[in-house]
């Protein structure tokens, strides 16, 4: 199993009158290659339950397993780790680096992990190519359209070959066309043995997953293939 | 990561943002420049004032004994002339006599004279006819050890030797400025110069104290010069001269050269002991001065100067240190997301600090490296507007401005990088 978590709760303000229960006992599991899509309406926990798969976040009880590392009890510097070697982000907003050109923000990671000029080079070249990105990529985040920046965005997620690739509505700024485009490209990646988490509100987006998992105030509500979920 | 990788980073950070990044360092330059251009016009001024001390030259005490006592003054002076020549660490001991009576010298056509409306003969040049008073020099007795004593160098001939003085012989020294006014580019040595109609032949003239100093056109550097050049208008006679001057007085002050600096206290008490024992209370008086002593002084001065400045330095660049700082903590505040992100594909914490610290710290070097530059240029027009020479700044405070500079960068680079360090990347991400 890649992802195991069980019994999970993410508690703001806990014990005040203010307390959120953002995720409250969620428990799930993933397996190496799959995709999965996680929905839910906005305030269901979707995006707290992406950060804590992430490790940018942690749960306030539950456990969380990762590729046989209990993330629960990881240092910061461990999770940075993780976050570098395990897992590939792209997000809504693209998240790109405005100063750096797009060679610059796909090697960034890379260079994050240390690994050296040759390498890296090769790498950068090769994710760059792997989203069509290689001939543009010099351009900075503000000379290319949204479809591009998210392109450079997967790139950045895959130079590393993680073994996750996270996904949090990385259509949810593109037009129709160009959010296929990039759906498009999410499928050729986990065809080629990605593991991809897909995160969204879109019904007709998350539908092109193998499994779906909904969400609804922090609660696992569905769980299980496309005819079941949407049945 | 590595740290190439950081700096060409934190270079780009910088280029993006010029226009603050330069007002950031405008901080660090203006001081710097500052401290520079102050440190070094105050050295140049304390290099001027000590020249006309060490003009006097090294390790030479300025002796006074006055007795009235049985014997009179010259057995205490002579005496104390014979006990300074008994001392291992004393090297030389001349009496250092001043005439007070108004002469009249002459050579050839040239007179120095004081009072007088000036020499009147037809056909001279108007600057040296007209000054001659302006000329006239300081007239002292001394003995073979003068030029020694008072650091006096010959330019030409000799100093005087042991019998003429003894013998009371009619010849005499001149300073530079004297033998120039007198024989101007002629050899004065062996020529016969008359003083009140008597004639003295001169065996000897002194170089010019005045120019090896360059110290320039300031009035306090100034003063030094004028100083120099009143030294200069010297016309030296044997000390045994002394019965035909000053109402026959007895001369009651001496030079005495000392070996090293380092004997120079212990030649200082002995004379005491000495001069105590040789002139009792009620029969006269001594002192035992070192005008090296004064330089001594001086130095102390100066390292309080140099203190004074360092403070202002220091509190100077605090001041832009916490203008950097400040700066940075917009820049942690602006860039959040940035370093959301950043943690989000794994930076760690050390790598954010690493990066905000070399931001800092590059703002700060390349300030410190505007700053000397800008530092030499205005020490420079300031030493050559004051000094008349340009006085470079040291080696020593150019390499300690630039690392106080990049330290500065360190310690107020810190708390924001750690600051930004801190930050929870599910938070940063969602910063606007």
């Amino acid at each position: 199993m890649l992802i195991h978590i069980e019994d999970v709760y993410k508690i703001y303000n806990e014990g005040k009158e203010s307390e959120v229960r953002a995720l409250n006992g969620v428990s799930l599991d993933i397996d190496q290659g799959e995709f999965v899509s996680i929905i839910g309406q906005s305030g269901s926990g979707k995006s707290t339950l992406m950060n804590i798969l992430g490790c940018l976040d942690i749960p306030t009880y539950g456990d969380y397993r990762l590729d046989g590392t209990e993330i629960t009890e990881c240092t910061d510097r461990q999770l940075a780790h993780i976050r570098n070697r395990r897992i590939g982000f792209i997000f809504q907003g693209y998240n790109l680096i405005p100063v750096l050109d797009a060679r610059e923000n796909v090697e960034l990671p890379l260079i994050y992990q240390g690994m050296g000029a040759e390498l890296r080079r090769a790498r950068t070249e090769e994710a760059l190519a792997r989203v069509g990105m290689l001939e543009r990529q010099h351009h900075r985040p503000g000379e290319m359209s949204g479809g591009q920046q998210q392109r450079v965005a997967i790139a950045r997620a895959i130079a590393t070959h993680p073994s996750i690739l996270m996904a949090d509505e990385p259509t949810g700024a593109l037009d129709s066309k160009t959010g296929l485009h990039v759906l498009e490209l999410l499928h050729s990646l986990h065809r080629d043995g990605a593991t991809v988490i897909l995160i969204t509100h879109d019904n007709s987006i998350a539908a092109t997953a193998d499994r779906i998992i909904r969400l609804a105030d922090g609660e696992v509500v569905a769980n299980g293939r496309r005819e079941e979920v949407f049945a | 990561m590595k740290i190439g990788q950081a700096v060409k980073m934190a270079f780009k950070s910088l280029t993006t943002k010029k226009a603050r990044s330069f007002l950031t360092m405008l901080g660090i330059v203006i001081g710097l420049a500052a401290v520079i251009a102050l440190v070094t016009y105050a050295q140049g001024q304390n290099l001027a004032i000590k020249a006309l001390y060490d003009s006097q030259g090294d390790n030479v005490l300025g002796v006074s004994a006055y007795s009235w006592g049985a014997g009179g003054s010259n057995s205490a002076a002579q005496q104390l002339y014979d006990y300074c020549l008994g001392l291992d660490d004393v090297v030389g001991v001349t009496p250092n006599g001043y005439v007070y009576d108004d002469l009249t010298i002459s050579y050839g056509a040239k007179t120095l004279s004081r009072g007088g409306p000036g020499m009147g003969m037809a056909g001279m040049d108007a600057g040296a006819g007209g000054s001659n008073e302006d000329h006239y020099p300081s007239i002292r007795l001394g003995n073979d050890k003068f030029g020694l004593c008072s650091d006096y160098k010959l330019a030409r001939g000799r100093e005087f030797n042991y019998l003429e003085v003894q013998n009371m012989s009619q010849v005499c020294v001149l300073g530079a400025d004297t033998a120039e006014f007198l024989f101007s580019f002629a050899d004065p040595i062996d020529k016969t110069i008359n003083i009140n109609g008597l004639p003295f032949r001169v065996v000897g003239v002194y170089q010019s104290k005045a120019a090896g100093v360059k110290v320039g056109t300031s009035e306090d550097a100034q003063g030094v010069i004028d100083s120099l050049k009143y030294m200069d208008k010297l016309l030296l006679l044997p000390s045994s001269m002394t019965r035909y001057f000053n109402n026959n007085e007895p001369i009651q002050e001496y030079l005495v050269k000392v070996r090293s600096a380092s004997a120079v206290n212990e030649v200082i008490t002995e004379l005491n002991g000495f001069l105590a024992g040789a002139i009792p209370e009620d029969s006269g008086f001594y002192s035992v001065d070192s005008p090296s002593r004064y330089s001594q002084d001086l130095d102390k001065a100066d390292a309080l100067q140099q203190r004074f400045l360092g403070i202002i330095a220091a509190i100077s660049l605090v001041v832009a240190g916490i203008g950097i700082m400040n700066i940075m903590l917009v820049t942690v505040t602006e860039r959040t997301r940035e370093i959301g992100i950043r943690k989000a594909i794994g930076a760690e914490r050390r790598s954010i600090i690493v990066q905000f610290l070399i931001e800092a710290v590059m703002i700060c070097g390349i300030g410190g490296l505007l700053g000397i530059a800008v530092g030499y240029v205005a020490t420079a027009i300031l030493t050559k507007a004051s000094f008349g020479v340009v006085i470079m700044p040291g080696m020593g405070i150019t390499v300690g401005a630039f690392f106080l500079s990049v330290a500065l960068g360190v310690i107020f680079g810190l708390y924001p990088a750690i600051k930004a360090s801190t930050l929870q990347p599910v938070e940063a991400l969602r910063a606007e």
